[in-house]
């Protein structure tokens, strides 16, 4: 350490008043620039909101009881108004002994059960009064009390439907505080065939980020 | 007492002035800090304003550059006791006047450790719910309460040490050794502590595998005691260009078989670990397949954990080889060592903790611009910290800036007083 | 000297100036938070008339932003029930409903988009949950070769995300629900990170909720609207749930693949299902966090 003070060289200090008067400017400029140019948020691309119809939370299908409580055309209902009550409808096969339904109930496709297990309309229609049902253990049933008669056959599946279990639940958990409503079978299952329809999924997420596609799913095996 | 105060406020008031006193390359080194301070200060504003947004973060991947920032500075912050052990416990007198630069270096990330915590909250304005007291600190059950309390403690023990010694040499009086001898002890097993619980922070959590493994505390002790000594032989070798502070070669050299012995066993550890995810190949590799190899096709990290690798095996062999005793060997050697652990240590062990999501999911993250220059901000202010106190403490180690002094006129740029002779 | 003295000023000065000047986004701070809100007690610590001074606050605040009053409740669990959901993978047909329906109930932001439940298209035989597919959108669903698992909030019995977070901001509350005080919590993201089914969600900035598609039936600790920079999650729609309604993903579910009710009623479907179902499964049993979500198959 040397004893005196070192002094720097003048052109040191000449060179500090530049540096100095250098940084003033640099500062004002960088002053000037953050000013100037206010940052702005980068506009995504706006996600549209949801069809409402994904939101709908009413069961696809009326079933004869709704309709009987809306009050609604129950004209599809009066059997007798075509048929005849002492001559029910004959049942017609095709040579793969598949049942032929007539051209006025061609909204009916047959589908219930596989193999054509379930080829007959009094499986579950009362032969002697087409205005209720009857069991395969020949107890007859309304219209209204159709999910009994599914549950004539569907055991398993009837007790969870009872316990609240398989199916549909609207309203209250807690029974003490409000309603709670249970749907029927066909409030979902057309009885005529009940696989639940494919439908088209709501809108996949939109990742705040870049999001990383996945490969295209492989197209299902076809057969040619 | 009243003179007691007069006095210490006196003296930070000469420390506080001499900050804004030097020679041109001090001035143009500041005043370049204080731009991209203040650009990060601007960047930051942006995010305060709009939210994590500005940021490339996502609910993928919820963690970016601050947190990957702040453990490294974590174990910068930490090494600063690999002086420290030299000089108190084994009495090393090459160390022993440069200690209190590795403790300055210490209490400088451990600020650049806040605040890239801070601004990676989302509502920093309540960050007093961290306060014990007023707030409501998770403590002890959640690890981040514990990094609260260490960082801020190991911040007070350091200032502590500093601050008294650096008075006591100011006053030309000798330190009382209960003052601070105890508190340097507690620092030195603190300084491990902070490190431990930051890989805690990651090690607790298990539902990410690729952090939920018991090798991550010691990898960041190994990772950190090497950074951290090759950044003070670099500051050390930059403080002897510029003043004219005595520092041996031999002080670094004894630096240097700290950083060698430390980079050994990180790389030890860092076989072991790649060893046990991809030969044992159960479905938890996804995360290391992805930082090393690629996930389907996205591979973002894969070059830099590269370089990573190739800069710390470089690295370790030069600190091997007698070569690295010279101090241009040694000075690439600390280089490639704290690049190559920076990156290892930061984007190579946050983000891929969180690729794939536990879900499942493939989303990639880039910092964006404004994060960017957040970070560079920290990092500049950072650097502006740490030359601030470097400034007022090496005339008051040498004995320029001391209370016998005081009467005498203010120093002009790069004019210094000679030393007043301390009595001993 | 006296110029260098001059010159060291300016610069000083220029340098303060900068410094004002990178604070200029602040300008456009907007309603970022009251002094109320910064003010806060936690909500533990709140007494009822605090509350309610917090729920006028509240309700003023989204009068101001939304032009509609809301109702804004603070719900207390009931005695005696801890809610169990069951989700019947055999049934769901990953229509995505329950998605939009929670979005809709729940008031999260559209634009940036939150959902707090993920639906996953998974191939038959594997529940390793990396082979998912969370993008999928084809004409039709289900598709054959794939069954869909829906992920949401588990509420664990013993929630990392509980442990991890610093403030003590979310917690698990009698009746089994993990809640959040939005007005608590700071942001850190510590509780996402632990999350073992990501189930949490970040507000990246301040939320945007359609006016018209506001639901101003709100709870404090449920589905208010949240504000920037803190994180919200499934909460069993606690302002539905609480009043003994079942949650809106449930009712919205058009398989019934969704079943939710009190675990300590012996006679909740939940309770049966877990009595007389074979298989269930907690999501990732092995973390030990024991959720009270049970996916079962049947047949």
């Amino acid at each position: 350490m040397s004893p005196t003070p070192k002094r720097p060289s003048e052109s040191s200090l000449r060179r500090t008043n530049w540096v100095l008067a250098g940084i003033t400017c640099g500062f004002l400029a960088l002053a000037a620039v953050l000013l100037a140019t206010p940052w702005k948020p980068a506009t995504q691309a706006k996600i549209p909101l949801v069809d409402p119809s994904f939101l709908e939370q009413t069961a696809w299908r009326k079933s004869y009881a709704d309709l009987a409580r809306e009050k609604a055309d129950l004209s599809d209902f009066q059997c007798y108004v075509c048929h005849e009550k002492k001559n029910p409808p004959p049942l017609r096969y095709d040579d793969q002994h598949v049942l032929i339904v007539p051209d006025e109930h061609s909204d009916i496709k047959m589908g219930h059960g596989t193999h054509n297990r379930n080829n007959l309309c009094y499986n579950c229609h009362n032969e002697g009064n087409l205005l209720t049902f009857s069991t395969r253990d020949g107890n007859e049933l309304q219209f209204a009390e159709s999910s009994r008669l599914c549950g004539s056959c569907h055991g398993p599946n009837f007790r969870d439907w009872e316990a609240g279990v398989h199916g549909r639940m609207n309203g209250y958990w807690n029974h003490q505080l409000g309603e709670f409503k249970r749907l029927d079978c066909v409030n979902c299952h057309n009885p005529h065939a009940p696989r639940i329809p494919t439908r088209k999924p709501a809108p996949p997420p939109h990742p705040l980020r870049q999001p990383v596609l996945l490969e295209p799913q492989a197209p299902q095996a076809t057969t040619p | 007492m009243i003179h007691a105060t007069r006095d210490y406020l006196t003296f930070l008031w000469r420390c506080a002035r001499i900050a804004f006193v030097g020679d041109w390359r001090y001035y143009t080194w500041m005043g370049g800090l204080t731009v991209f301070s203040l650009l990060g200060l601007h960047a930051y504003c942006n995010q305060f304003v709009h939210g994590l947004i500005v940021t490339g973060m996502s609910d993928e991947v919820s963690w970016g550059v601050y947190i990957a920032n702040f453990t490294f500075l974590v174990g910068v912050a930490a090494a600063a006791v690999m002086m420290v052990i030299p000089v108190y416990i084994y009495d090393n007198e090459e160390l022993h006047d440069l200690v209190i630069f590795g403790e300055l270096l210490a209490v400088a990330a451990i600020i650049m450790c806040l605040a890239f915590v801070t601004v990676d909250l989302g509502r920093p304005d309540r960050f007093w719910h961290l306060i014990p007291g007023i707030g409501q600190l998770n403590f002890p059950r959640s690890m981040l309460s514990w990094d609260v309390i260490v960082l801020n403690g190991y911040l007070l023990l350091n200032i502590h040490i500093c601050g008294y010694l650096l008075y006591c040499r100011y006053q030309g009086r000798k330190p009382s050794k209960w003052f601070y001898i105890p508190f340097v002890f507690i620092a030195i097993v603190w300084a491990v502590s902070i490190h431990t619980v930051t890989a805690f922070l990651y090690v607790g959590l298990g539902g990410r595998p690729f952090w939920n493994s018991s090798i991550v505390g010691p990898r960041f002790l190994a990772s950190a005691f090497s950074a951290g000594p090759a950044i003070i032989i670099l500051a050390l070798q930059v403080i002897r260009r510029v003043t004219r502070y005595h520092i041996t070669d031999k002080a670094l050299l004894t630096l240097r078989s700290i950083v060698q012995v430390s980079m050994i066993i990180n790389v030890f550890l860092l076989i072991n670990e790649i060893f046990k995810e991809f030969y044992s190949g159960n479905l938890h590799v996804a995360s290391s397949k992805y930082l090393f190899l690629g996930l389907d096709g996205h591979h973002a990290l894969v070059p830099w954990i590269w370089t990573a690798i190739v800069f710390n095996l470089i690295s370790m062999f030069l600190l091997i080889l007698p070569l690295s005793r010279s101090l241009r060997w040694l000075d690439v050697a600390c280089v490639l060592c704290i690049v190559g652990i920076w990156i290892e240590k930061g984007m190579g062990l946050v983000i891929p903790g969180f690729i794939p999501t536990p879900l499942g999911a493939l989303i990639e993250y880039t910092p964006s611009m404004n994060e960017t220059l957040v970070c560079l901000g920290i990092w500049a202010f950072g650097l502006l910290c740490y030359t601030i106190f470097l400034r007022m403490s090496v005339p008051i180690l040498q004995g320029t800036l001391s209370k016998a002094n005081e009467h005498l006129p203010e120093p002009e740029a790069g004019v210094e007083h000679s030393p007043v002779p301390a009595p001993h | 000297m006296g110029r260098r003295n001059f010159l060291r000023s300016s610069a000083a000065f220029a340098g303060l100036g900068a410094l004002a000047a990178s604070l200029s986004p602040l300008r456009e701070i907007g309603d970022y938070s009251s002094v109320d809100e910064f003010m806060q007690k936690y909500y533990k610590e709140m007494t009822p008339d605090d509350m309610s001074k917090v729920i006028k606050r509240i309700e003023n605040e989204v009068q101001r932003q939304y032009g509609i009053r809301p109702h804004v409740r603070d719900l207390k669990p009931m005695d005696g029930v801890e809610f169990v959901y069951c989700l019947n993978l055999t049934r769901c047909i990953g229509c995505r409903k329950c998605v939009h329906a929670c979005v809709a109930e729940n008031n999260q932001s559209r634009n940036p988009e939150i959902q707090y439940i993920r639906v996953l298209k998974l191939p038959h035989g594997s529940m390793d949950i990396e082979k998912a597919d969370h993008l999928y959108n084809p004409e039709a669903v289900p598709q054959k070769g794939f069954f869909y698992m829906p992920v949401q909030c588990q509420q664990c019995h013993n929630p990392p995300c509980v442990k991890v977070c610093p403030v003590h901001a979310t917690w698990q509350e009698k009746d089994g629900i993990t809640v959040i005080d939005y007005d608590w919590c700071i942001g850190c993201r510590y509780c996402e990170a632990a999350c073992p089914y990501w189930a949490r969600r970040f507000n990246f900035t301040k939320p945007e909720i359609p006016k018209e598609r506001l639901n101003p039936n709100m709870a404090y600790l449920g589905n208010r609207p949240r504000k920037q920079g803190v994180m919200e999650k499934c909460h069993f729609c606690i302002q539905r749930t609480r009043v003994g309604r079942y949650p809106a993903c449930l009712e919205v579910c058009p398989v019934g693949a969704r079943k939710f009710g009190n675990i300590l009623d012996p006679d909740s479907e939940v309770s049966y299902i877990l009595r007389e179902k074979r298989i269930f499964i907690q999501l990732k049993e092995e973390m030990g966090t024991n959720p009270r979500f049970f996916y079962y198959f049947e047949k």
